[in-house]
């Protein structure tokens, strides 16, 4: 028997397979635009850290001021994971017994940076300045506003995008950072904010 | 086999990186273009080196479809904190240091920008008086140098076999290299060879240590001004290189001077000259007389072309005429024959033109200055002497010569190298440190030197990698690059200025002051000196006397000894008319060149200069100010000589330097005679070079031009063969203590048929007739400003944009702007454009975001010479906006046109429909080319862009962003002068200003909307943000009279 199909089975199968990638074409454009399937959208990105650092408890339970670790946050574009020396204002007396606290000691003692999974990305070609945004938002949420922004106010501007920190016992990722999500606040009239291109993108 | 190795030959540093050479899988890829069609297109070929095109879109469409799984996982990034963070740092923003540059011959005040800890981009100091801000091109380019992936990381010994042929190197230990560098220095027989550094500090230590251990000291600078200082001493009876006021000078007459692109110190010179250079009744005039066309003889209001051997005989015609006229009361010297009353003629110029300019130097007299330069080192010396000697008759001195501000030289310094090479041959000379120099480059004779060295039982080399000097060294001990170290300047005296690091030294590299340091401590004849920044700071603060504080030194970065008296008029010195005796003999000058009789002028581009930093492809691929080629050097010929020779563009030429049987010049006097007998030696082993012709408008006839600094052979992947050595055409002198960089022997000249492409950015000189560049002259201008620009009436379809804040724009002075292209480099630092390479470069791809179009205008042979700085116009009706079919390049509120990376998919239409040429399109991954650690010399604001992206100028919109934000946080607005530009900010004469048109009192609203301001190409009604002021010449009618003279 003649295996060779006939011309007539091959436009049939040609035009089966067309079809099967237009209709798969159009069920990931349907998934896409409905959000059943997130491409770089990071929402909920939780990796495991070196050290299971829990905002839960520095800033739920302690009540501790953003501002005490990310001490860059008012003046520059990153608010700046702190470092190591912070951690042992307190750390040299609090909880030394605990691993996680011996593993931060001696990276300390060894002058060793601890590595931090970053969670919060932006592509490189994404210009983000967190002290526009903190100055902004703040002011939203204080009756006071020729006074510095109180720990209680910049709690608050913070939680705005990254979500309720204070319950987060591992840090993870609480807003998508798409464009869209930042343009739908740029674009809401008592934000003033500019929508240019060149605001975030050059 | 065979392809392989060709194109591993084609491949430069910026072609490929890790992957060649080393994955067998690339090669093999390489190697299968066997399989006819999968030749790529030789363009496509040589560009990418591993990549055909067939074969990327294949790894493509591979690679899409494992994307489109792939990024379903996010990409990770690591957070790496400081473990302790130093209290200056804050992540994201940027540090400044102020510090000093110093390029082998110029120097000025800098801030150094760092960001978490890096430096990133150079900048100029304001507070410092010769530069105020403004930078050279080179300056920009000292970033990359501190980058070199060539550098060496480690001290090197070299094991020599017997014939000192072997070069294999092996990582030294400072202790071992310094145990025996003591021991040998111990023996005596030891000397120095540096280069000449204006460093107080440093000069104290190195000239305490070699009195202390009796070591001989040589200089070798092949670009130095010893000349000049020598003849202020027989002029005036102390040696100095004058600092030359050219903001007090209403008339300059340069003489193959060219101060605004090489000579001395051209980046002060710029700021200078620009600031009598504004279009009012007090504008100066420059008056140029050049064998080539400089960047000064482009600026000139009127050139003259004249051969260098006639330079001495029209200074000494000027005076001559400034007597017979009478105005010059002085009494010719005796042994001197008076010049014609008639050599006018010698320079192709009419009478009545002759009498203009010696009528003219009469009434500027004091307010006006003779320059001239010091190539032709066989007559410089009688040259300066005629021109101080000028300079004095005309009151000149005290005023436009500021004699109590001179330039900082080493005029103690032996510079015969000839004499040590003499006593290395004698065995004299048994150990020898070399240090910030590099003559087995730059020196002549080269064979010579390399086996006198070979001579020496111990040589030191402390450069920063195995170049032409390092392969010759027993030791190289690299010094800290400019930095990453301590150092002071006093590049003009009472000025000191401070050079701070401003990174930890990244290799494991050592001061050659603390190694001088080190050794006296062994050798026990100093011990307490402790480190050098000790000792530096000691020996600062000791010579700066009373009033001087450490830390505000290190603040602003200078110290000015006496402030006022930079302002005052010092009396004029006496001359000593005995130095007139030097004169001996004035050649006949030649009226016209016949065949053969070729002069050959060896000169500096601003690109490379003396050719120390070669290795920086920014430097190579800066079109040169000129003749907007780079990547080559090549010989520059005027149009009459070639079409006399038949030469072509591109055509390559054998050149040979004095012959078999060089006759003495017809009357030389009797001692050079000598000399040049002795010479004759030499010469004879001088080498052939080949060299590309450039035909050069303006240039004279019968002169051959070759620019130094290329044919590097070891200084690294960017620099190795890219070009000729010129060097070796230069001659040693005898009596002077330089080299002559014009040869007046006669030059044997092959044409080849070989032919090769020069790396031309403007192969287009004309504006087609339409309005480009407006140019006028003072008359005009002055009775109407505006009166030159023709204006369109044109009228839009679109509604015109509101922009409720700000609107950006900009204004470009072209009255100011010389061309000198500092702003290239500046740009292409703050906005990590990417070099491309010659063979892109040739097919117009080249990446620069400003350009600088350079037009001629009138004859071949005399043409006069505009600049243009080109940047995106950031038009209202912008053409590329209409036609992005993706919305990638948009219109801000600001007024800015945007161009969005992110976006662009590169289909290129805006680039095709934008009328000025300044989109610049990513064809191929440049980055991925970018060997570590020159990575680390970008700016981390500005996006770097991937492949297949359009990119242009944003105005620097990152710095605008930046100074919106810090206004933001101190709550207030935007004051005008907030933002700069970075080409607005390394420009040092001030010719761009930028601003916000919104902003009534800006100056840049003020200078926009003056009746002199047009847009480029107004007709077409995009409505720039950028528009240009008018040229203005300082013309007198009578200038145009010797080129009808002449031309008929």
């Amino acid at each position: 028997m003649n295996h060779k199909l006939s011309s007539r089975n091959k436009k049939a199968i040609a035009a089966l397979f067309f079809f099967f990638v237009l209709f798969s074409l159009a069920l990931f454009v349907f998934l896409l635009s409905t959000n059943k399937i997130r491409l770089a959208y990071n929402n909920d990105y939780q990796p495991d850290q070196p050290i299971p650092f829990s905002h839960a408890i520095h800033v739920g339970q302690y009540q501790m001021d953003c501002r005490y670790c990310h001490t860059a946050v008012e003046e520059g574009r990153h608010a700046g994971v702190p470092s190591l020396d912070i951690c042992m204002n307190c750390h040299l007396t609090v909880k030394p017994d605990s691993p996680y606290i011996q593993k931060l000691v001696e990276a300390y003692g060894n002058n060793q940076p601890i590595v931090w999974e970053k969670v919060h990305l932006l592509p490189d070609f994404v210009k983000f300045n967190h002290s526009l945004h903190i100055k902004a938002l703040s002011g939203r949420f204080s009756q006071t506003s020729h006074l510095p922004p109180s720990g209680d106010q910049v709690r608050k501007t913070c939680t705005t995008c990254h979500g309720k920190v204070e319950n987060m016992k591992i840090m993870y990722q609480h807003e998508s950072l798409s464009m869209g999500w930042c343009v739908q606040c740029h674009r809401k009239e008592e934000s003033k904010a500019p929508i240019d291109c060149s605001t975030c993108h050059y | 086999m065979k392809k392989d190795s060709s194109l591993k030959e084609k491949t430069k540093y910026w072609l490929s990186l890790e992957q060649w050479g080393k994955d067998k899988e690339f090669q093999s890829l390489v190697t299968r273009q066997d399989r006819e069609f999968l030749t790529p297109l030789p363009s496509e070929k040589e560009a990418e080196g591993l990549w055909e095109r067939r074969e990327f879109l294949q790894l493509m469409a591979a690679s899409l479809a494992l994307a489109s799984f792939g990024c379903m996982r996010r990409p990770t990034e690591k957070i790496v904190p400081y473990v302790k963070r130093p209290d200056d740092i804050m992540l994201g923003e940027a540090n400044f240091y102020s510090s000093s540059y110093f390029d082998g011959e110029e120097g000025f005040g800098t801030l150094v920008r760092t960001r978490e800890g890096r430096p990133i981009k150079i900048e100029g100091n304001k507070n410092h008086p010769m530069n105020q801000g403004g930078l050279s091109a080179r300056a920009h380019s000292h970033i990359l140098n501190l980058y070199d992936p060539e550098r060496l990381k480690d001290p090197q010994q070299n094991l020599f076999n017997k014939e000192k042929s072997n070069r294999e190197s092996i990582r030294a230990a400072y202790s071992t290299a310094d145990a025996d560098i003591v021991e040998h220095l111990k023996k005596g027989k030891a000397a120095f060879l540096t280069g000449e550094w204006p460093s107080p500090s440093s000069e104290h230590l190195l000239r305490d240590f070699c009195n202390k251990n009796s070591c001989a000291h040589f200089v070798w600078n092949p670009v130095n001004h010893s000349t000049l200082a020598e003849t202020q001493k027989l002029c005036y009876g102390t040696a100095l290189v004058p600092r030359l006021a050219l903001d007090r000078a209403r008339l300059i007459l340069s003489i193959d001077c060219d101060f605004l692109g090489t000579w001395l110190s051209p980046t002060e010179f710029n700021r200078l000259y620009s600031q009598k250079r504004k279009a009012n009744r007090d504008m100066n005039r420059l008056v140029v007389f050049e064998s080539l066309l400089s960047l000064t003889g482009t600026n000139a209001d009127w050139r003259v072309r004249i051969m260098p051997s006639q330079q001495l005989n029209l200074v000494l015609s000027l005076v001559h005429s400034l007597m017979e006229k009478g105005f010059v009361k002085a009494q010719w010297p005796n042994h001197l024959d008076k010049p014609s009353l008639h050599s006018y003629k010698d320079f192709h110029i009419k009478k009545e033109v002759w009498d203009q300019l010696i009528n003219d130097l009469w009434e500027t007299r004091g307010q006006s200055l003779i320059l001239a330069g010091e190539s032709n080192a066989k007559e410089a010396k009688k040259l300066q002497i005629a021109v101080a000697w000028l300079n004095h008759l005309l009151g000149n001195d005290g005023w436009t010569v500021d004699y109590t501000h001179p330039y900082r030289t080493w005029t103690w310094a032996n510079r015969k190298l000839e004499t040590l090479v003499e006593n290395l041959e004698q065995g004299k000379i048994k150990t020898l440190i070399i240090h910030r120099t590099n003559p087995l480059y730059s020196y002549p004779n080269k064979k010579r030197l390399e086996a006198a060295i070979k001579k020496a039982d111990l040589v030191v080399y402390t450069g920063d990698r195995e170049d032409e000097t390092g392969r010759l060294a027993h030791y190289i001990l690299p010094d800290h690059h400019d930095l990453e170290k301590w150092s002071d300047w006093e590049f003009q005296k009472g000025t000191l200025s401070v050079q701070q690091p401003t990174i930890r030294p990244l290799y494991r590299t050592r001061a050659f002051e603390d190694a001088l340091i080190k050794w006296a401590s062994l050798i026990g004849t100093d011990s307490q000196l402790g480190s050098w920044y000790e000792y530096l700071k000691k020996n600062t603060i000791a010579g700066a006397g009373l009033g001087f504080s450490w830390n505000s030194f290190l603040k602003t970065g200078v110290y000015i000894k006496n402030p006022d008296q930079r302002e005052r008029r010092s009396p004029a010195r006496v001359f000593k008319s005995s130095a007139l005796s030097s004169i001996t003999h004035v050649k006949r000058t030649r009226s016209k060149h016949s065949d053969g009789e070729y002069e050959l002028v060896l000169y500096l581009t601003g690109g490379l200069k003396d050719g120390s930093l070669a290795n920086v492809s920014w430097l190579q691929e800066f079109p040169d100010p000129v003749t907007k080629i780079c990547w080559d050097n090549y010989l520059c010929v005027s149009p009459a000589t070639a079409r006399k020779k038949g030469w072509q563009e591109g055509q390559i030429v054998e050149l040979k330097k004095g012959g078999n049987s060089v006759a003495p010049e017809e009357g030389v006097s009797s001692k050079s005679d000598i000399s040049s007998a002795k010479n004759e030696k030499q010469k004879k082993t001088t080498n052939i070079i080949k060299a590309p012709i450039h035909i050069q408008p303006g240039q004279a006839d019968g002169v051959l031009a070759l620019a130094l600094g290329y044919g590097r052979e070891r200084a690294g992947k960017v620099a190795n063969q890219v070009g000729v050595n010129g060097y070796p055409m230069a001659e040693v002198l005898d009596e002077g203590q330089s080299i002559s960089f014009v040869s007046s022997v006669p030059i044997d000249i092959t044409s080849t048929s070989k032919k090769i492409p020069l790396a031309n950015t403007q192969g287009h000189h004309s504006m087609e007739g339409r309005q480009i560049v407006v140019e006028t002259t003072l008359k005009k201008y002055l009775k109407n400003p505006g009166g030159a620009i023709h204006r369109h009436k044109v009228f839009s379809l679109w509604s015109s944009h509101q922009y409720p804040k700000h609107k950006w724009g900009m204004v470009i002075d072209l009255n100011s702007c010389t061309g000198c292209s500092a702003c290239v480099s500046a740009c292409q630092s703050e906005n990590n454009v990417p070099t491309v390479g010659k063979d892109l470069m040739l097919q117009g791809r080249e990446m620069h975001w400003i350009r600088i179009d350079r037009y001629y205008k009138g004859t071949p042979e005399e043409p006069e010479t505009v600049h243009q700085p080109v940047v995106c116009m950031h038009c209202d009706n912008a053409p590329c906006e209409t036609v992005c079919p993706v919305a990638a390049t948009v219109h801000s509120d600001e007024g800015t046109n945007d161009m969005i990376y992110n976006r662009c998919v590169g289909t290129r239409y805006c680039a095709n429909n934008c009328p000025y040429k300044v989109r610049r399109f990513n064809w191929f991954n440049y980055v991925k080319k970018v060997e570590k650690p020159l990575n680390m010399a970008m700016n981390p604001d500005v996006t770097v862009r991937s492949r297949g992206v359009m990119e242009k100028c944003t105005f620097c919109i990152h710095r605008v962003r930046e100074a919106q934000a810090k206004a933001k946080l101190e709550n207030r607005t935007l004051k005008d002068g907030d933002i700069q530009t970075a080409c607005q900010q390394s420009c040092p004469t001030g010719a761009i200003v930028f601003g916000d048109l919104k902003d009534k009192s800006s100056e840049v609203y003020r200078l926009f909307n003056r009746e002199d301001s047009y847009s480029l190409l107004e007709e077409l009604n995009t409505q720039p943000a950028v528009r240009y002021q008018v040229k203005v010449r300082n013309k007198k009618e009578s200038d145009t009279s010797h080129e009808k003279d002449h031309h008929g």
